[in-house]
């Protein structure tokens, strides 16, 4: 009591030296009504907030939610290795190869346009060729780098390597790219591949491939795309706000491609190549018993790396040449009158028509008149009584007049057909041509005029409307070889998947039967042999020793005979195209072979000698000199090169 | 002193609801401190500790012994935020912090309540029933000087905080209804005009609270991540120390501004709600404090502190809920900062000290 007495005395002393004032009734009531006023205000504020947060957290919940995951996930797509193309021993034939892509990350690049400026310099690259990419790139993350240009060569990686420290934002990223080691080889057969288009994706012709992809466009590259090309896998990651890899949530690896291990032997491909070089043309071989493509070859040929980097104009302009035509697969889209390789078919339906027998022969005086038309033969002396080994060996036109004539144009378009002409070979490549076999009935409809006799007499020997691709030549001639049954064409050894399981192995497909007796095709095939080896033949050119090769020439007409002048003097698009088909050996078959020549004269002396390379090689992979081979294995063409340079090396002693 | 009646006038309420918010703030700033790579709650506790310190230790004094020292008080205030702007640290563009060694003093805070105890003790000695125009210039001057101090450093939102502030006393003390049309009438053509005083980040600022989905990356992310965080915690939260928005760093400033956002989006609506309730319950005693003051200072002065903390919890929740611009004012007790944290526990000791002595007159 007494403290709180004195306390108040004090208080109230301080009071008035503060001059501090009491409220009275009336003031407390006004400060009453204004606290009210604020206590209301207060209260509508609290009220709102809660409403917002009601509007965010609840009724805005899901939209908010899903964004923040958004913010926080990326899908990160996972591109698997692209599948190997190997030859049938397992050389690479394409594969891959470190790329090197000039990248850069926005958010860490500070002044653009220097930057770009002294990019496009030091790399030589136009500065709008990169303010291009990067402006298609500026959707992505700030931290997410934009390919500026994709595969620099050395020269710009160390360029741009060495600077990297002036060049804040930039950045090298490793990445596989497509490589062929062996540079055009077997290039159309291969393929190539390119940029995935606007079309492509529109049309989802590449399933789960993006816009900038690299896809098969062309050859194996493209039918076996999907194989090739293996799944791609997916990572989901989490993101932190600068785009840096916080953690990996989720992932589905991706799976590799299958590699596809071809028929083609890389040894013979090369030797049938550099036979061709310079030349424009096309060869196949093919393995008789089976049907498997041991080469395939047409010339000129592109380089497939070429389309991966990126094609200069020039390049380009070289790709689109119209008579060369580098893109255009001669063995199997090219077109060609078969000359007298077709006497094979003309004497396959005389001998099936009972027209001739073995021993029925013609006089050749070099000359054969049909009604008031005067018909030669390709030799001005002729060639006298024939029969029909001689027939062929030297290649008598007059013979085959003769039996063209009795047999008739629809027998002559029946045996072709039976014979696989006129139609696809079924060769598992696109564009293939069916090539054609006139018919009185397709001459009508085409031309709107009837059949001339002398026509058929054209037919016969192999000129005229008649049009085969190299691919089916081949497959006549193997056919002929393994004793008459005609096998598809096929280019696939064996698919391996990445874990190693051979998912498709090869399988040799008959598809009939040549329309001859095996007594009738051992008449033929004597005659080849003849044509080969003996003196007089036609093909003497691809005479190799120790192995019995058989084959027929042919010389198919550019233009007609009428207006012919010397070989040596005409244009050389006026010149005859060079044909020669061949097996070998003799006796038991195991390679044979297509070669035509554009406008190179006789097939005898421009094709037969092609064909003899690609024989010899593959004569020398089967009998390497024992002597000489030690260092033989598994790697054939190593092999072979390690002889030659043995050979080279005695003869420098 | 005040041994018999302590227990029943002290506001317990009030010190239980300041309890809450600061166990709630130290356990957001754990979350908070995980997200910016700081231990910031250790430090924060610290203050609290001496923010309860000061606050209890000076209900010893009477709050009304602060009233002769108004103008010292003043004085001190334009003399710090003068040194800050010749001294100063910048961080972040802004000139706002006095290094002394173990901390940094921010004047800015400490002008808020400085500018409640000065406005306070002023207009309780002026003593008029209401102000009209003229009435106002004096204590407005008293206002604008340290404004444009805090505006030059440049700290906009606390300029403008304690010139709102400045305002809500001249309402408690009593302002004429003609005067207040006629401010409003004067003030619209000036608009234009302050406008274009603004620096060009404020502009931005003002633009992308406006349209925050146009500039996803530049002003307005802050905004619209703020927004996503608060709204994707739903109605229970994603959980503590889970909060993707806050802990991949997508919010800025989550220790300090955006403290309430990690809350928020960890706690979802039901703790959002909770905190809200908390301050509200804060307000409301300071309310009735100054309504239960039966001396024009006290109550001055517990209007004023109330209407510091109102201002800045509200301003601070609308801004990161995006329905004001970005602006750097802390949310009470939430926010780290050691000054935040003084200030308030300051405000709060006065607002106990005015109802501990509210019956001195009641004789």
């Amino acid at each position: 009591m007494k403290f709180k007495l004195k306390k108040k005395k004090i208080s109230a002393a301080r009071d008035a030296s503060m001059r501090l004032k009491k409220f009275d009734v009336p003031e407390m009531k006004v400060n009453y009504a204004r606290i009210k006023a604020a206590g209301f205000v207060v209260f509508l504020c609290f009220v709102t907030l809660i409403a917002r947060l009601w509007y965010l957290q609840v009724l805005e919940w899901q939209n908010l939610r899903s964004r923040s995951e958004t913010n926080r996930f990326r899908q990160v797509r996972l591109v698997p290795p692209r599948g190997k193309i190997l030859d049938r021993n397992g050389r690479v034939l394409a594969g891959m190869r470190p790329t090197f892509n000039l990248c850069l990350i926005r958010g860490e690049a500070k002044d653009l346009e220097s930057l770009f400026k002294k990019l496009s310099q030091l790399l030589d690259i136009p500065e709008t060729s990169l303010k291009i990419r990067f402006i298609k790139g500026k959707s992505l993350p700030k931290y997410m780098p934009v390919v500026l240009k994709r595969d620099i060569n050395w020269e710009q990686l160390s360029k741009v390597e060495v600077r990297l420290h002036k060049l804040p934002g930039v950045y090298i990223e490793a990445a596989p790219g497509r490589k062929y080691p062996e540079g055009k080889l077997a290039a159309h057969l291969i393929g190539h591949l390119g940029q995935i288009t606007e079309q492509d994706l529109v049309k989802d012709r590449y399933p789960g491939a993006v816009a900038g992809d690299l896809v098969g466009k062309y050859g194996v590259e493209a039918k076996y795309d999907k194989i090739l090309r293996g799944v791609y896998g997916s990572r989901k990651i989490e993101v932190d706000a600068i785009g840096g890899l916080n953690r990996v949530v989720d992932q589905k690896p991706p799976k590799p491609g299958a590699d596809i291990y071809l028929s083609i032997d890389m040894d013979i491909q090369r030797a049938a190549e550099e036979a061709l070089e310079g030349k424009v043309g096309a060869a196949v071989a093919i393995d008789p018993r089976t049907g498997q493509l041991l080469a395939l070859v047409s010339s000129p040929a592109f380089e497939p790396e070429a389309f991966v980097r990126g094609l200069e104009p020039d390049e380009w302009k070289a790709l689109q040449d119209p008579v060369l035509r580098p893109l255009f697969n001669r063995a199997v889209q090219g077109r060609y009158a078969p000359g007298s390789t077709f006497k094979i078919v003309t004497a396959m339906a005389a001998l099936g028509e009972h027209v001739i027998g073995a021993h029925t022969t013609f006089k050749c005086t070099s000359t054969f008149k049909l009604g008031r038309r005067v018909f030669r033969c390709w030799d001005w002396r002729g060639h006298g009584t024939t029969d029909l080994y001689k027939a062929l060996v030297e290649s008598c036109d007059v013979y085959f007049y003769n039996v063209g004539l009795k047999l008739g144009i629809r027998k002559l378009a029946d045996y072709s057909f039976k014979c696989g002409l006129g139609k696809k070979t079924g060769v598992d490549l696109a564009h293939e041509s069916a090539g054609l076999i006139p018919t009185p009935e397709w001459k009508v409809k085409r031309f709107h005029q009837k059949w001339q006799g002398g026509e058929t007499l054209t037919i016969a020997i192999g000129q005229g409307y008649t049009l085969v691709t190299p691919i089916q030549m081949a497959r006549l001639i193997s056919s002929v070889a393994n004793g008459g049954t005609i096998y598809r064409p096929q280019f696939i050894d064996q698919i391996v998947d990445c874990s190693g399981r051979v998912s498709k192995s090869f399988q040799k497909e008959a598809q009939g039967r040549l329309p001859a007796t095996s007594y009738q095709l051992a008449l033929i095939k004597k005659a080849l042999l003849g044509v080969v080896q003996d003196k007089k033949g036609t093909g003497g050119r691809c005479r190799i020793k120790g192995l019995e090769v058989a084959g027929k020439t042919g010389t198919a007409q550019v233009i007609k005979q009428a207006k012919r002048r010397m070989d040596e003097k005409m244009a050389w698009k006026y010149r005859d195209h060079a044909w020669f088909i061949a097996y070998a050996p003799a006796k038991n078959p195991q390679i044979a072979v297509a070669v035509l020549v554009e406008h190179g004269g006789h097939g005898g002396s421009a094709a037969a000698p092609i064909a003899r390379q690609i024989i010899l090689r593959w004569h020398q992979i089967e009998n390497p000199r024992p002597t000489l081979s030690p260092a033989r294995s598994a790697s054939l063409g190593d092999g072979l090169d390690h002889v030659a340079k043995r050979l080279e090396r005695h003869k420098g002693v | 002193m005040f041994e018999r009646n302590f227990l029943e006038n002290f506001d317990w309420w009030l010190l239980i609801a300041v309890l809450l918010v600061m166990a709630i703030g130290f356990i957001n700033l754990n979350s908070a401190s995980l997200a910016a790579g700081y231990p910031f709650q250790w430090k924060q506790l610290v203050w609290y500790g001496a923010g309860l310190a000061v606050a209890l230790g000076s209900l010893r004094f009477d709050y009304r012994s602060l009233c002769p020292y108004a103008w010292h008080i003043y004085g001190g205030i334009v003399v710090m935020l003068i040194l800050v702007l010749l001294i100063g640290k910048t961080v972040g563009g802004s000139q706002r912090w006095i290094p002394l060694g173990f901390f940094n003093l921010q004047p800015s805070e400490f002008a808020k309540i400085g500018m409640v105890v000065v406005l306070g003790s002023w207009l309780a000695s002026d003593d008029k029933s209401e102000y009209g125009f003229f009435d106002m210039l004096k204590p407005m001057v008293l206002t604008m000087i340290p404004v444009y101090l805090i505006y030059k450093q440049p700290d906009l939102g606390t300029a403008l905080l304690i010139f709102i502030l400045s305002c809500c006393l001249l309402f408690m003390a009593g302002i004429k209804w003609v005067t207040v049309l006629t401010l409003l009438g004067l003030g619209a053509p000036m608009a234009p005009v302050i406008w274009n005083m603004l620096k060009p980040y404020q502009k931005a600022r003002v633009f992308a609270f406006l349209n925050p989905e146009n500039d996803p990356q530049g002003s307005g992310y802050h905004l619209l991540q703020s927004k996503i965080a608060v709204g994707s915690g739903g109605l229970f939260g994603k959980g503590y120390l889970h909060g993707t928005q806050a802990h991949l760093n997508f919010l800025p400033e989550v220790h300090t501004d955006f403290a309430f956002s990690i809350w928020a989006e960890e706690w979802g609506l039901m703790g959002s709600i909770a905190l809200i309730l908390l301050y509200a319950l804060i307000i409301q005693r300071g309310l009735h404090i100054a309504y239960t003051s039966r001396e024009r200072f006290g109550s001055l002065l517990a209007f004023g502190i109330t209407s510091m903390l109102f201002l800045q919890i509200v301003i601070n929740i609308f801004m990161v809920l995006g329905m004001l611009p970005v602006v750097g004012i802390p949310l009470p007790l939430i926010s780290y900062g050691g000054s935040s944290v003084i200030v308030t526990m300051i405000g709060i000791g006065l607002l106990l000290n005015i109802r501990l002595r509210r019956f001195l007159f009641q004789q």
